[in-house]
């Protein structure tokens, strides 16, 4: 016989609120690359606004750990899930501020008649969406595994980075861009690799809620 | 880390009823250990069993080895009174004997012989200054211990079990019946008297157990399922039972 049929169900309703601030940070993140590289402002200003519903996710969910620490007294695993989620919200709402960051890099710069077609930033946010739903799956799950995957992803986003780098680099020395725009289009790449690191941030929590263990 | 007990494949039947089964452990010097479990699983009973308290219950069986300071306590020519002399206990419910404050401490003092009235005098002041009690009390020792408020009763009974000088204390739900400032108040006690005394305190009040001890032993069915650091036991169990237990989810 179990008991605490109440107490599990403020979990479930934890992870469903975990999960749908993470579908909305995911999708900031898509529409804020598209933003830019189209250079559409209408879009990029719609995330900036948008942002403020993923910190209303973060305040909603951190006020609810807290009622649920208060009330429930949580140990063992249920203490490590809770103080995951009190840190995976912190990373995500990170994640959500540079979409809103990529955003705003869109709406100031001035538009360009040499966009680069750097095919390497679609791709490097591809693999960080892939690895924000592979940890939230990892967490849901309850697999070690999955989110060790995750953690092995951010090489690859790494590796995106430099290529990025490299192609504005000779781009600049072939005078193929415009300064401004080499520039902000570095930032950009720069938010989403940070974005892989955020990213990794959530896995090693999942690893804590799972064996105790923060890597 | 010296040890006050080791404990070594310890049985214990009640006729057929098997309370204890085979229960290895050590319990550390001057440290706090916990025994948490559901009701009936052998907690009070491993408890009673490290001063022999059992010895008093009829068709009780034990087997297997407690030593206390690495003297088995269960040996022929082992002298009991001196294991409870040394092995003090505080009960649930405060158990003050029907006299003066100042009788109930000196009670234990003056069965060694003590008659000395300056000696009683200043073992009754010591005792109360270390259950935290002295102060409250001072002006009138000479009042029935059953003036006291249950709080104040209970530390009255832990002054009395320091009165005979011990080196361990066991203590068996020691505030359960009390309200929540009185148990803070003797929690506060147990952990400054875990700078002297060796404690060992049976609580299902989990929450307390994870506040005040160092160790946690948690037993299911009369078996020992998890002993570990205090710490590791609330935040990480390896045992599922042990998991079950402490978040309530089986019980």
């Amino acid at each position: 016989m179990t008991y605490r049929t109440q107490f599990d169900s403020e979990l479930d309703n934890l992870k469903l609120n975990l999960i749908k601030m993470s579908d909305l940070v995911i999708r900031n993140i898509h529409d804020a690359l598209h933003s830019f590289l189209e250079m559409n402002t209408e879009l990029a200003e719609r995330i900036i606004k948008d942002d403020q519903l993923v910190n209303d996710f973060e305040y909603a969910i951190e006020k609810e750990c807290m009622r649920i620490i208060l009330r429930e007294q949580p140990v063992a695993k249920d203490l490590r899930l809770i103080t995951a989620v009190l840190k995976m919200i912190t990373d995500l709402e990170r994640i959500g501020d540079h979409a809103a960051d990529i955003s705003k890099l869109t709406v100031f710069m001035e538009k360009t008649s040499k966009p680069l077609k750097a095919k390497y930033t679609p791709l490097m946010v591809d693999v960080c969406e892939e690895m924000i739903r592979l940890a939230l799956d990892s967490f849901v799950n309850r697999d070690t595994r999955m989110a060790h995957e995750v953690i092995e992803k951010d090489d690859l986003v790494d590796e995106y980075f430099i290529e990025i780098k490299n192609q504005v680099a000779s781009a600049i020395r072939e005078t193929r861009i415009d300064a401004d725009y080499a520039i902000y289009l570095m930032m950009v790449a720069k938010y989403i690799e940070r974005i892989g690191d955020h990213a990794v941030n959530l896995a090693e929590w999942v690893i804590f809620s799972i064996t105790g263990e923060h890597e | 880390m010296e040890n006050a007990f080791t404990i070594n494949q310890l049985n214990l039947k009640y006729g057929e009823k098997k309370a204890l089964d085979q229960i290895t452990m050590d319990i550390p010097k001057n440290q706090i250990t916990a025994l948490i479990g559901p009701s009936g699983c052998g907690k009070s009973t491993l408890l009673r069993t490290l001063n022999r308290m059992n010895d008093l219950i009829d068709n009780v069986r034990i087997d297997g080895d407690i030593r206390y300071e690495e003297q088995d306590i269960f040996a022929k020519e082992y002298d009991v009174i001196n294991l409870r002399t040394k092995v003090g206990m505080v009960f649930q419910k405060p158990n003050p004997f029907p006299m003066s404050i100042f009788d109930n401490i000196a009670y234990g003092p003056r069965c060694q012989g003590i008659k000395d009235r300056k000696v009683l005098q200043e073992i009754v002041e010591r005792s109360l200054i270390n259950a935290a009690l002295y102060d409250e009390v001072k002006d009138r020792l000479k009042e029935s211990a059953k003036e006291l408020s249950g709080g104040q009763q209970q530390r009255l009974c832990i002054a009395r079990a320091i009165a005979m000088e011990p080196d361990v204390i066991l203590m068996d739900e020691p505030t359960s019946a009390l309200d929540p400032i009185a148990t803070a108040k003797i929690e506060d006690l147990i952990l400054e008297l875990k700078k002297k005394y060796t404690i060992v305190i049976v609580t299902h009040n989990m929450q307390q157990a994870a506040r005040i001890s160092d160790n946690t032993a948690f037993l299911l069915m009369g078996e020992l399922i998890e002993y570990d650091k205090t710490d590791i036991i609330f935040s990480n169990p390896k045992e599922t039972k042990t998991e079950e237990y402490i978040t309530g989810r089986f019980g």
